[in-house]
């Protein structure tokens, strides 16, 4: 198709990175944002600003507490009404018991899979959830959004797009083709290693985007390949569904051997049964893990087969010590003994569980933890610079053509870069402004999201007429300065409510919130200078006159 | 250059590197994991190891099927490929079961 390898591999990065750049800002954007999701978490819900928590008592608080999630969320379950082959029963069956905590959760998150009867997918399971406040078991409201893991998290890998996994498939098509990005741009470019030490911030805006764009992405070229591809091991079931549809057999004997091997039933008995104490068999593993001479709490706790007589509790360390989540161990409800203990993870197992781990980072390292944040912000400036380049590549010529193409793209570009901090800022404020007893407050929070990131498109492309002249578009300079006062406002708004001000969460050494309230001074501070250096540029005729000239030439 | 290149040949060459390469990555992960749990390796290591190596696989026939000269070519091996590779694994998974 085209005349070399080299210009089959450009056209592939130019037009499958622009097209994808657009999901990839968000899936990196908002992944940034999930490295502090738990902290972000803080700083929306004022009520739950308290230290981390261990795993409460099972017997006393967590037993009764699962007993009150009597169903699915309601998304959920509309969701598999529609793939049953007959109608959903008015109760479902409790199957599973969940909790999980890490060592940055001062509240405990709680689920109960349900099973989903006449389903066409194997062990087809729904889930209702409650947080609660480890401390006294008291359950928070549900209406309240934790904007950490709750919105932004969930963004960063399904666009919140649930409709038959759409958004997942979505995010990771465009995994894939960050993938096929990095590869090409490694390949167009022949001088890869003078690129590492190639900035000229000073030459004209083409040269300087160009080296940017280059310079972030070999920089952190390790960090954005294998984010890109352990983001898709994580979802390998859903993008290859291969073993549970095509080859249910091997599945099936699996299934069986290993329960044989383990122990553990696959199914429930369908007989009552009773369990012995949880606290009981947390106490057994904590003394097994220190006898191993990894001590620590219990992280992820399970119930398999809730209310059965084989029901059986999976008890797993907390990840605080290491990458790879962990082995766990398996007791016997009824009695509390130990039936089985994973064995130690098989080599490929534990490159998978490395990869996967690596990118959910719950271990406790915080200089890592703010190194993966940068890798993250490295890829959004690589995909941004990206943007930039294509447009003031083109936007001379179609001007003069008449063409819209490098208008269509510096508006949606204006949407994806500045708009999504504008809206992400607005959400902040929001949740700061709107009154606490609002019912369905997580609701407007969300509304106030996509209004906000819809108006940023709408002033993008409003402004956007500018680079159909050759301009530049002043949307871009005009939304730093909405992200100067959002970001200024949400930081005040959160002392006004809550009291936290910078003076008091400094003092107090309360990281959680004033880290959020410093990232959004520094970003409210790193748009006050862009929006400078943007206004000096129009001011400067000769900025555009030189970009043209330079424009030609390339 | 840009006169042999149709709109056409492009939309197929898209839908070759797209589509074309999933069905040979579905095959090759079907086929991989059948044979290598038929060979004895433990059935999470095996799922495992083809589900990673299914995501670098498609990368290069994602990027091959845009360097091939040869259309037909692209076709052919990655839909005869990733179809002869599912029936093939078809086939294993029934004689172990």
């Amino acid at each position: 198709m085209f005349a070399n390898f080299r210009l089959s591999l450009t056209w592939l990065h130019t037009w499958f990175g622009l097209t994808l750049g657009f999901v990839l800002m968000v899936a990196f954007f908002f992944g940034s944002l999930s490295v502090f999701d738990r902290e972000i978490d803080r700083w929306s819900l004022p009520d739950t600003r308290i230290e981390p928590q261990p795993m409460p008592s099972f017997d006393s608080i967590l037993a009764s507490r699962f007993a009150m999630i009597t169903e699915p969320d309601t998304d959920q379950r509309d969701e598999a009404a529609k793939r049953v082959t007959a109608p959903l029963p008015g109760k479902l069956t409790a199957r599973s018991w969940n909790a999980y905590t890490t060592h940055r959760d001062p509240v405990l998150l709680m689920y109960v899979g349900f099973e989903v009867p006449n389903s066409p997918l194997p062990e087809d399971t729904v889930y209702g959830d409650i947080t609660i406040d480890p401390r006294d078991g008291r359950v928070l409201p549900e209406d309240r959004l934790a904007l950490g893991s709750g919105f932004f998290y969930p963004m960063h890998y399904s666009l919140h797009i649930t409709w038959h996994d759409l958004g997942y498939w979505i995010v990771g098509f465009a995994a894939m083709m960050m993938l096929v990005a990095l590869v090409s741009g490694v390949v167009m470019h022949r001088k890869f290693f003078r690129e590492f030490f190639t900035f000229r911030p000073g030459k004209r805006l083409l040269r300087s985007t160009l080296d940017l764009h280059n310079l972030t992405g070999v920089v952190a070229l390790p960090f954005h390949f294998l984010w890109a591809l352990s983001g898709l091991i994580i979802f390998a079931a859903i993008y290859f569904p291969v073993f549970e549809t095509s080859l249910q057999p091997l599945v099936d004997q699996h299934e069986h051997e290993e329960a044989m091997h383990t122990g553990l039933d696959a199914k429930p008995s369908g007989v009552p049964g009773r369990l012995a104490s949880v606290d009981a068999m947390m106490k057994v593993a904590k003394d097994h893990w220190a006898s191993r001479g990894v001590p620590g709490e219990v992280g992820f706790l399970s119930v398999t087969h809730v209310g059965n007589s084989n029901a059986y509790v999976s008890i797993y360390r907390d990840s605080t010590d290491r990458v790879a989540t962990a082995e766990g161990l398996h007791f016997e409800g009824s009695t509390g003994r130990v039936i089985f203990e994973d064995p130690p993870a098989g080599p490929i197992e534990t490159v998978n569980a490395f990869l996967t781990g690596m990118h959910l980072q719950q271990f406790k390292h915080w200089t890592l933890r703010w190194l993966i944040f940068a890798g993250g912000l490295l890829s959004c400036a690589c995909i941004a610079t990206g943007f930039i380049f294509f447009v003031e590549k083109r936007k001379h010529v179609h001007a003069k053509q008449g063409r819209v193409g490098a208008t269509c793209v510096d508006a949606l570009a204006v949407t994806t870069v500045t708009g999504i901090v504008v809206a992400t800022m607005f959400m902040l404020v929001m949740n700061r402004v709107l009154p606490e007893e609002l019912a369905r407050r997580g609701v407007w929070e969300k509304g106030a999201f996509w209004v906000a990131w819809l108006a940023t498109l709408l002033h993008a492309a409003w402004r956007a007429p500018a680079v159909l002249q050759g301009r530049l578009s002043k949307a871009w300079a005009e939304q730093c300065r909405v992200i100067v006062l959002l970001g200024v406002a949400a930081v005040a708004l959160n002392a006004l409510t809550t009291g936290d001000h910078l003076g008091r969460t400094l003092g107090a050494g309360y990281w959680p919130v004033a880290g959020v309230d410093l990232l959004l001074l520094a970003a409210a501070g790193t748009a006050a200078i862009a929006a400078r250096r943007l206004r000096q540029r129009a001011g400067d005729p000769r900025t555009e006159l030189a970009s043209i000239e330079e424009a030609e030439r390339a | 250059m840009a006169a042999t290149r149709s709109r056409w040949q492009v939309f197929s060459r898209i839908c070759a590197s797209t589509l074309g390469s999933y069905a040979f990555c579905w095959g090759f992960v079907a086929l991989g994991g059948a044979s290598l749990i038929a060979a004895g390796l433990e059935f999470h290591e095996a799922s495992s190891l083809v589900s990673m190596l299914a995501f670098l696989l498609y990368l290069t026939t994602f990027c091959w099927a845009f360097i091939a000269s040869s259309l037909a070519l692209v076709w052919g091996v990655l839909a005869w490929g990733g179809a002869l590779m599912a029936l093939a694994a078809w086939w294993i998974a029934r004689l172990m079961a």
